[in-house]
């Protein structure tokens, strides 16, 4: 096998095909501390993408809880145990990837899901760790604890969907590096569905082929950010592009989050596919269940996030989220503002670090009435 | 690179004198009539001389399949100056013709090279880049849909809840970009007017399924075997097609997958080549 540079485990590894980076790379930033599994991203998918026949139990989009929720059911847990104990937590992933791990005559270690895996896309929902003893109070990280986590395709640079498929029908657009099933090609051998780890590659029962998340690829030609990032209500979501450490662009939100900040991690890098959505880490979580599947660097993540209000430059990125449907390549901070801004420069949106405080007094002399002091 | 790499070790297998029956020829008999040759039960097929032909597996190609569960068809071969058909049986615990994310089909295969030249034969594996195959294709799936209908979801999930497709509010054309596969005419996924895909291929991953199909088969599942007729005209002037005739050779080669062993593409049990000859 050829070997290429994945930058989130550190070093070189096989993969089936030589490297070529996209001209762009399609990525996606995700606030877990402001997920509230409100599941609109869901709907907004599947409305848009997955209602007709045979895509009933397909989310392309879908929020599960951790660390008891799955969809499909058990798809973290199933391939961990698979890939058996590795070292994770240094820059530098001394462990297997998932395609270092393939068994003999395999292209990469997976498993096919059984079918009703896929029939309970919110199961766990809201289970905890555990219970809290009597007289118990929260501490940091929370001794009992759970957080929501939205999963779209993460669109790898080293997809194993298409180092699987061995008729090439996945291939990944040079121009955004968004991962797209040929719909056409596909003959529904499923080694897809086996090979992709984050199984966020579906079978369709009634076209017999597979199919997955589009990167709404439509909008993202038109600038415009994805439907799961726009109509999220919690304004968890930054779609943009990402460039690689060496040559990030401080300017670029995504690669300020990403590179410099190091506040957004991908979902577990020792796979090796090198994904795209990048995840702020819940804080109220124990770093061990974080490192797994964060990988390292995620305990600084959470401090630098912790500190956001301290830092014009990163609040002002992370004010950005959900502020402008269009796509956002370069951003400033100037003054009490944070403005983004198209590829060309022209100005998208303008957020203000600090929304203005009013005071309102408790008795309104001209309505001769007292106000309470909810907004 | 890969693909590379597999007709060349695919090559080397061609070549191996009589590794898998090889020296065993098909006989083509005559048998009456015009048509495709579609009974299973024809007593004419008595005459045809049955030749066992010893499955391998596919260990060139990954994902390789060191353990197939076919390990050899029966295999009748008949003519009637119009039409060839093939008579397999093999040995299959289970019928499988639902497909749903964890199930696969009972699939068989027939091989010949699109041109025979006896010193140039295509790999058969599939064939290679300037060698190429004609692949007719019989799916236990899709005999199923013709003769009960393309399954519903309610047909494979019968508790199944659905608010409202797409095609059930919108015009045709404004509906289909909501079908998928469908909508873009995969041969996979449209409807089927035979249980047999007519293909051609140049080696692993370029199966493509021609734009004229004529081949059909029908096949029948009974006491944990399959029965399983091919059949194909001699001669069409079609890209793709080969082009037999009475009194002449070819060869063929043959592949099958058990469903219910979760074999599918190349998780799968091959053949090498086999003298085929056309009685007169």
């Amino acid at each position: 096998m050829p070997k290429v540079y994945n930058w989130q485990i550190g070093r070189e590894m096989e993969y089936p095909y030589e490297g070529v980076r996209p001209q762009k790379q399609f990525a996606m930033i995700m606030d877990t501390n402001k997920c509230i599994a409100c599941q609109t991203c869901t709907i907004a998918c599947k409305t848009t993408w997955t209602p007709g026949r045979g895509q009933e139990a397909m989310f392309w989009n879908n929020v599960e809880t951790k660390p008891y929720g799955f969809y499909p059911m058990g798809w973290d847990v199933k391939i961990l145990e698979k890939l058996g104990v590795q070292e994770v937590g240094d820059k530098v992933y001394k462990g297997k990837t998932l395609f270092e791990a393939a068994p003999e005559g395999e292209r990469v270690l997976g498993y096919l899901p059984d079918d009703l895996d896929y029939a309970h896309p919110n199961i766990g929902e809201d289970d905890c760790t555990g219970l809290m003893t009597q007289g118990a109070f929260l501490q940091m990280p929370h001794m009992q604890w759970m957080y929501y986590l939205p999963r779209i395709c993460n669109h790898c640079t080293y997809a194993a969907c298409l180092g699987a498929c061995p008729r090439q029908s996945i291939y990944k657009r040079p121009e955004d590096g968004i991962v797209l099933l040929d719909q056409q090609r596909c003959r529904g051998y499923r080694e897809c569905v086996r090979g992709c780890p984050y199984k966020k590659v579906y079978f369709n029962p009634i076209t017999r082929v597979s199919e997955k998340c589009i990167g709404c690829y439509p909008a993202v030609e038109n600038n415009r950010q994805t439907q799961c990032t726009t109509t999220c209500i919690g304004k968890i979501r930054l779609n943009g592009f990402i460039t690689t450490p060496d040559k990030a662009r401080e300017d670029n939100p995504m690669d300020y989050l990403i590179h410099i900040a190091k506040i957004a991690k991908p979902l577990y890098p020792q796979f090796g596919l090198e994904p795209n959505v990048y995840y702020i880490p819940p804080i109220q979580v124990p770093p061990a269940y974080l490192i797994q599947m964060f990988g390292w660097g995620t305990e600084q993540a959470i401090k630098t996030y912790r500190q956001a209000s301290e830092d014009k430059r990163l609040l002002g990125a992370l004010l950005l989220f959900g502020a402008t449907p269009d796509i956002i390549h370069h951003f400033k901070v100037e003054g009490r503002y944070t403005i983004g801004y198209d590829e060309a420069g022209a100005e998208l949106v303008r957020v203000p670090l600090r929304e203005p405080i009013h005071i309102r007094v408790v008795y309104d002399d001209k309505h001769q009435t007292y106000r309470s002091n909810m907004t | 690179m890969l693909a590379s790499a597999g007709v060349l070790i695919a090559a080397a297998i061609a070549l191996l004198p009589g590794a898998h029956g090889a020296e065993t020829a098909l006989q083509a008999i005559r048998m009456t009539g015009m048509g495709p040759i579609l009974s299973l039960d024809a007593p004419e097929w008595n005459r045809a001389k049955p030749v066992t032909v010893q499955m391998l597996p596919q260990m060139v190609a990954t994902p390789r399949h060191p353990n197939p569960a076919v390990k050899e068809l029966m295999v009748r071969a008949a003519h009637n100056g119009h039409w060839l058909a093939f008579l397999i049986e093999w040995k299959d615990a289970t019928r499988n013709e639902r497909i749903v994310a964890d199930e696969f089909g009972d699939q068989v295969a027939v091989q010949f090279p699109v041109r025979f030249k006896p010193d140039a034969m295509p790999s058969p594996m599939m064939g290679h880049p300037g060698g190429r195959v004609n692949i007719l294709q019989w799916r236990a799936a899709f005999q199923r849909d013709i003769e009960k209908g393309e399954p519903q979801v309610r047909d494979l999930y019968p508790n199944a809840v659905v608010d409202l497709y797409p095609d059930q509010v919108l015009r045709a054309t404004d509906a289909r970009p909501y079908t998928g596969a469908l909508g873009v005419d995969n041969p996979i996924s449209r409807p089927k007017e035979s249980a047999v895909l007519d293909q051609m291929a140049e080696g692993f991953g370029s199966m493509t399924v021609k734009p004229d199909q004529r081949a059909d088969g029908r096949g029948e599942w009974k006491g944990g075997k399959w029965r399983v007729v091919i059949t194909t005209p001699l001669w069409v002037e079609a890209p793709g097609s080969p082009h037999f005739m009475p009194g002449g050779n070819s060869i063929v080669a043959f592949a099958v997958w058990d469903g219910g062993k979760q074999e599918v593409g190349s998780r799968k049990a091959w053949s090498g080549w086999l003298p085929l000859r056309f009685a007169r």
